[in-house]
């Protein structure tokens, strides 16, 4: 009781600190509101000290940064979130309206992540259920591939190609069901790879359990066994289900611009630039309620799913040694790319010849050129350093900061909370405010963010693991805390989550790029990855060949990280694997008890 | 299991209803139900820039609400560039500091008259204003009704000799004292204009309906449906899909994509420079800033950067200001190049709002570097660099700039941008003999002799090198094939007229 009482405070000491974060924004980047406010409304004024003292006066900024704080919460106490400062209007009804077309597309996107991970799954599912899995693993390429896809891409793609090209769907606009079915993909394809990757992760592990063999012996059905397997490891997976909600609803700007969705995204964008901060502060606040409510709701529904099994310390281990993926693709995707950057490497990245721009590939240019007439094979392959070099640094700082913090989910996880639901660019301008702008302030923007899901998936798993009978056997032969975290815990929890964050490897190349307006990170000319795709969007349609050769190689990269991931899954535990690697009891960690009691704990219904 | 189905089908029905809540309210297809039969269609247009103010008429919103023809001020542009009648038939200058207008037989769209009280009433309102309009910076005029039964007039505190150019000024529109009432300015049939402002949804879409009375006409379009679209790509797909009949400012990059017949382009007074800091850093030194001038090969600019869709650069005024070209002189007094050295590094800064910009900053990078200079680029969003580099923080800026301000008085954008005192002044020019030009042309009230003196001191500001124009762009519109009577606007301030109907 004590301990939810210190997790409720430090929920609200958060998200406290964070409103007030926001209200202190133009003070703590020392950027004057009047200006920022100035420059939004009107970019071309020129921004005379008279102007900026009449904005001023107007905003109420003049009295300093505790009495708009001070007014603001007093307004908030009597349920009036103030007035915009860009347009006068009531921020409320504004950002209500934001909220709900972002919550619609959230929904209708997480609807098409579910089948997407569906059918990522779907194989696995499918011979687990005919418990023909044993000793077969899925590649994951297809899924990789997926999951890298920059949703900016995938959205113009869709808006270009089936929108305009083939006319089956509107383009364009937020007018009804029809209209969320494009933006949806969009955000949906590559949400739900992850998903379906992480699940796939765990698929085999429930398949390898006592209870789906005993099902099979009792004669249900391969799709009652799948569905089982589905429950069984879906609570594991719910929190990170729910950062996806918190995400999709705030970070769709790429996606609401495509598709000129009026959402919170760009609502909550426009207002960080501008420092609108009523606006900026009603978005957050907006944001960090329907965090609470996410990880409520994935809470509630995991306990719903494997409460008595996780209270009794009823469950068996997921995480089995599994047998090594195969060795020739991530062997063949490796030569790929080492190919294509070696052949990159050896070409200018920046002669540009504005009159050859825009060619389509030819042997003097194998990848095309892009808009200003450089070759793309160049820049490719000049970007391939600097990208893999920050991204993999940022991965890795990510990787062993989210298992740390995953080590303690009550502080972490209204951490993780906090943190989804803050805006991108907000967050930036806050990592600015604090470490100022330095070579290595994209960084820290970035990796801000990218520990949290890997924090959560590293909680989720800790908290099924320590629910296995294992852990209670080890216990019960007298191990101690630190015994058990680095025999037991951390041996289990680990793979899964270095898997996770080597699928998010391509995405935090992507976001290091969408910081660049900021000032932040790579300019051009740099051939970074991210850049490349970002200066050659504009000409997707028609120069595909400028960003799908930047896209390609993220997609391969992504591809063989899971791969490479799945064929160095060998490693000490690997001696203690069983014959048959989905027998019952496998590990031998817990005796030929744990057949029985596990059988129990997670009834087949 | 079966039983539980049924309940979770029929919440999905219940939601439905919920969240229709959640789509955006203007829909494009209710384009058709204004009437047809000789009654004209309503028009469905995009606008580029979501209004910021709601639409207030003191602030950039102004130009949205005369791009859709809601608003008119006393006068107009005409394609010379001088003043034109508009709500007022003809005017005289009356002494140094006073001007005469007087008003044609019009009224506003809440059915009063357009009387000189009125009209002297909305004028007081906009000097009051906070912010000032920034047509009214540094200028205190007072206005009242005249003698005669439709005269106005207006006196300055100083002899303003551009007077009637600068009331073309949207941000001067007239609007009736309706507008006035409650906390905040508020145009919606208030105005004067050929269509009537009646629904706006924040910053996503506007509905506007014909105002019969106008005094030019009825308007052959019903009315129109507009939207607020910031996207190029998405206003270019929305025109291409047939959702659309006008997209304004059609990006370079996406004005490929639309047939040959649908893109219609028209040469504006905005002008891409490339400016040198002349009082600090590398081109301090004017011999430095001649040899850069003279490394930059501006005729790719155009050809390739823009794709045709601009004019090669050829003074601070492109051939949208029509009568520069006839009056341009040789610039003065410049310094012979010096040859760079190795450590002359250039911190060379441009904005990405335009995306035409960051390209042709990195053919300039090109350009200086092959020349000897070490070219350093900064990207950003211009909010985040206008203050540096109003600051003088770097050495040199790819700026696109509109000649004609909101005045369309041709003097004021060489005061701000090229004067010591200039508020605008990012080339960070401080010369003697530009301040004398330009404080000359300022004095000047003839349009012709005006326009001479400004050539004038335009010959001093390329002299000093301190700016290299690099391309005069033209602004693209997508119009739908059965489309009419478009005005294409060299001042970007009118789109939609009286005889645009499709």
């Amino acid at each position: 009781m004590r301990q939810r009482v210190a997790t409720v405070v430090w929920r609200v000491v958060l998200a406290g600190g964070l409103v007030c974060g926001v209200g202190l924004l133009p003070w703590l980047t020392r950027t004057d509101p009047a200006y920022t406010v100035l420059k939004a409304r009107s970019a071309e004024r020129e921004p005379s000290p008279e102007v900026l003292d009449d904005i001023r006066q107007q905003l109420g900024v003049d009295g300093g940064p505790s009495h708009v704080l001070g007014g603001w919460l007093g307004g908030v106490l009597r349920g009036d979130l103030g007035e915009s400062w860009l347009s006068g209007s009531d921020v409320l009804p504004g950002v209500v309206t934001a909220l709900g077309a972002s919550l619609l597309l959230m929904g209708v996107a997480l609807l098409v992540a579910l089948v997407t991970a569906g059918v990522v799954c779907a194989r696995t599912l499918w011979l687990g259920g005919q418990r023909r899995l044993g000793g077969r693993r899925s590649g994951g390429t297809g899924s990789a591939v997926l999951a890298s896809l920059p949703e900016f891409l995938v959205a113009s793609v869709l808006a270009t190609l089936v929108g305009v090209q083939l006319g089956w769907l509107p383009a364009l606009g937020w007018y009804g069901p029809q209209w969320t079915v494009l933006p949806a993909l969009a955000l949906g394809l590559p949400a739900g790879a992850v998903l379906g990757r992480l699940l796939d992760d765990l698929l085999p592990g429930a398949f390898a359990e006592p209870w789906a063999l005993a099902a099979a012996a009792r004669g249900l059905t391969g799709r009652s066994v799948a569905r089982q397997a589905v429950r069984r490891c879906v609570p594991a997976l719910l929190p990170n289900l729910g950062l996806f909600v918190v995400g999709l609803t705030g970070g769709a700007v790429a996606v609401e611009q495509v598709f000129d969705i009026p959402g919170l995204g760009r609502t909550t964008l426009q207002a960080a630039l501008a420092q609108d901060l009523p606006v900026l502060q009603a978005g957050t606040l907006a944001l960090v309620l329907l965090a609470a409510l996410a990880t409520g709701g994935a809470r509630l529904a995991a306990r719903m799913l494997t409460g008595p099994a996780l209270r009794d310390g009823a469950l068996s281990s997921l995480h089995r040694p599994a047998p090594p993926g195969r060795l020739l693709p991530p062997v063949l995707y490796g030569a790929v790319l080492i190919v294509v950057v070696g052949a990159g490497l050896v070409r200018d990245p920046l002669a540009l010849d504005t009159g050859e721009r825009l060619r389509a590939p030819s042997l003097a240019h194998p990848f095309g050129t892009d808009a200003l007439g450089r070759d793309l094979l160049a820049r490719v392959g000049h970007g391939a350093l600097d990208t893999l070099l920050l991204a993999s640094a940022i991965s890795a700082a990510a990787l062993l900061l989210g298992v740390l913090l995953g080590l303690v989910p009550r502080v972490s996880a209204p951490l993780v909370d906090m943190v989804n639901a803050v805006p991108p660019v907000l967050l930036a301008l806050l990592v600015t405010a604090a470490v100022g702008s330095g070579a290595a302030t994209p960084a820290f923007a970035v990796g801000a963010v990218a520990w949290a899901p890997l924090a959560t998936h590293t909680a989720s798993l800790l908290r099924q693991e320590r629910a296995t009978l294992h852990i209670t056997a080890t216990k019960g032969l007298g191990a101690g805390r630190a015994y058990l975290l680095r025999h037991e815990l951390l041996p289990a929890v680990l793979p899964p989550v270095l898997r996770h964050a080597l699928l998010r490897l391509p995405g935090v190349a992507l976001a290091l790029a969408s910081l660049g307006f900021l000032g932040l990170g790579a300019q051009p000319p740099s051939p970074e990855w991210g850049l490349l795709l970002a200066e050659n969007q504009p000409y997707a349609e028609r120069a595909p060949w400028a960003v799908l050769a930047p896209a390609a190689v993220l997609a391969l990269l992504g591809a063989l990280a899971v791969t490479a991931a799945g064929a160095l899954r060998r490693g000490p535990r690997r001696r203690r694997a069983p014959s048959r690697p989905d027998s019952p009891g496998g590990g031998g960690r817990a005796g030929g008890g744990q057949a029985v009691v596990e059988k129990e704990a997670v009834v087949v219904r | 299991m079966r039983s539980h189905r049924r309940p979770r089908l029929l919440a999905a029905f219940l939601l439905t209803p919920l969240t229709a809540g959640c789509f955006a309210s203007g829909g494009g297809d209710s384009g058709g139900s204004g009437g047809k039969g000789g009654d004209g269609d309503r028009l469905r247009v995009a606008l580029a820039f979501p209004p910021a103010e709601n639409l207030s008429p003191y602030g950039a919103d102004a130009t949205l609400l005369s791009r859709l023809g809601v608003t008119e001020g006393l006068t107009g542009l005409d394609a010379n560039g001088s003043a034109a009648p508009a709500l007022a038939e003809s005017w005289r200058r009356d002494g140094e500091k006073v001007w005469e207008f007087t008003l044609r037989d019009a009224t506003f769209q809440d059915g009063s008259e357009v009387t000189p009280a009125a009209v002297a009433d909305s004028l007081g309102q906009a000097t009051r204003a906070k912010p000032a309009p920034a047509a009214l910076a540094g200028v205190s005029l007072s206005a009242k009704a005249g003698s005669g039964e439709r005269v106005v007039r207006v006196t300055t505190d100083e002899p303003d000799p551009v007077l009637p150019l600068r009331l073309s000024s949207p941000s001067l529109a007239i609007l009736s004292a309706k507008a006035y009432k409650g906390g905040r300015t508020d145009a919606a049939g208030t105005a004067t204009g050929p269509f009537e402002l009646t629904k706006v949804n924040g910053a996503t879409s506007a509905s506007l309906d014909r105002f019969d009375d106008y005094w030019g006409g009825r308007a052959q379009a019903s009315g129109i449906d507009a939207r607020f679209i910031a996207d190029g790509t998405a206003r270019a797909n929305a025109l291409r899909t047939g959702e659309l009949d006008i997209a304004e400012a059609v990006p370079v990059a996406q004005a490929a994509s639309l047939d040959e017949g649908a893109r219609r382009d028209t040469a504006t007074t905005r002008t891409t420079s490339l400016l040198f800091n002349a009082s600090s850093g590398t081109f301090k030194d004017a011999g430095l800033r001649a040899a850069a001038r003279g490394a930059v090969d501006t005729s790719v600019f155009a050809k390739d950067v823009y794709e045709g869709y601009g004019d090669a650069g050829a003074g601070i005024y492109g051939p949208a200001v029509t009568w520069a070209e006839g009056k341009r002189s040789a610039p003065v007094g410049r310094a012979k190049a010096t040859e760079p050295g190795g450590d002359d590094v250039v911190r060379l800064a441009t904005y990405d709002n335009r995306p035409e910009l960051p390209e042709a900053a990195q053919v300039v990078k090109q350009q200086l570097e092959k020349a000897g200079f070490t070219v350093k680029l900064t990207v950003r969003e211009y909010s985040r660099l206008e203050a540096d580099a109003l600051d003088g923080k770097f050495d040199a800026f790819v700026l696109a700039r509109n000649t004609l301000l909101d005045t369309g008085d041709p003097v004021a954008v060489l005061a701000s941008d090229y004067t010591c005192d200039g508020g605008f002044n990012i080339a960070q020019l401080c010369d003697e003999d530009v301040d004398r030009a330009v404080a000359d042309a300022e004095k000047i009230a003839d349009t012709a002799e005006r326009q001479d003196a400004a050539m004038a001191a335009e010959a001093r500001i390329l002299g000093s090198d301190a700016v290299v124009p690099l391309v005069h762009q033209r602004i693209i519109t997508g119009v739908a094939d059965s489309v009419q009577g478009v005005i294409l606007d060299p001042y970007e301030r009118a789109l939609v007229g009286t005889g645009t109907r499709r």
